[in-house]
């Protein structure tokens, strides 16, 4: 069974009001990496708010149902990509590419070895929205899980529903149609 | 992170050639889109708002003393 992380601050340094101090650690740990997976996932910083809050939330409620089997944060991207598929399920879906529109990525000339260059950083995550929102569900998903260090490639398929083999080979064409659409966005 | 200024010594090059001196925005370079999402992620701030509502909320939601999942996962220590 995974151990739950340690924060590195003392309990009195800790902010009052936390009805189980172990899960403020959890939070403490993972919030930055759900947030930010909300965020980019639903193109909406008030949305991910209230996505990363009920997350939380609901892994908490959930906690007896953690068998220890996956790791906290693979637990945690799990409930927030269920949570996230059902928000924008009714809005955001009908603006995304269809799978069947994947290939034109294999036929379009963009290098994905040419270094991603941007001369403001303030705009970048601007830019990364934009491009994330051009994406398939899909693409976007494993750039953004692919992207998390803590994360296998098994651990990504596992969240993906697919072999290690087929991360491997959408994501080279997922980083391609990244790199092209970024450099569009300029 | 490697990150590199390319874009700014090949500028400050043109400029000591033509007699310029303008103020040049270094350029960022990111060798892969994970690298670029990494820095994008460390960079992206976790609204406060969430920890304060999650805290009132975990503490409607929170289980009842001797809930044995709880002490299962952390070892007994409840609050």
């Amino acid at each position: 069974m995974s151990e739950p992380p340690t924060t590195g601050r003392s309990g009195d340094e800790r902010q009052p009001g936390w009805a189980i101090p172990e899960f403020a650690a959890i939070y403490e740990e993972h919030s930055r990496a759900i947030y930010y997976l909300a965020l980019r996932f639903l193109s909406d910083p008030h949305k991910a708010e209230d996505a990363t809050h009920d997350v939380f939330l609901k892994a908490f409620r959930k906690m007896d149902q953690f068998r220890g089997e996956a790791s906290w944060r693979t637990w945690l991207y799990r409930i927030t990509i269920n949570h996230c598929r059902n928000l924008q399920q009714a809005w955001h879906e009908r603006h995304m590419l269809t799978s069947a529109d994947e290939g034109i990525w294999d036929h379009t000339p963009a290098s994905t070895d040419s270094p991603l260059r941007v001369l403001e950083t303030k705009e970048l995550g601007q830019r990364i929205q934009k491009t994330l929102d051009s994406l398939t569900e899909e693409y976007r998903l494993l750039l953004l899980l692919v992207a998390d260090e803590e994360l296998s490639y098994e651990e990504v398929a596992s969240l993906t529903n697919q072999t290690a083999d087929a991360v491997r080979g959408k994501l080279h064409r997922a980083r391609k149609a990244f790199a092209l659409l970024f450099q569009k966005s300029a | 992170m490697k990150r590199q200024n390319r874009l700014t010594s090949e500028t400050q090059n043109q400029e000591q050639r033509s007699g310029h001196h303008t103020e040049q925005k270094p350029a960022t370079e990111f060798v892969s889109v994970e690298e670029m999402l990494r820095h994008d992620r460390l960079h992206t701030p976790v609204p406060p708002s969430i920890e304060q509502r999650l805290r009132q909320s975990t503490e409607a939601a929170a289980p009842r003393a001797g809930a044995s999942w709880w002490r299962r996962i952390f070892g007994g220590s409840e609050r």
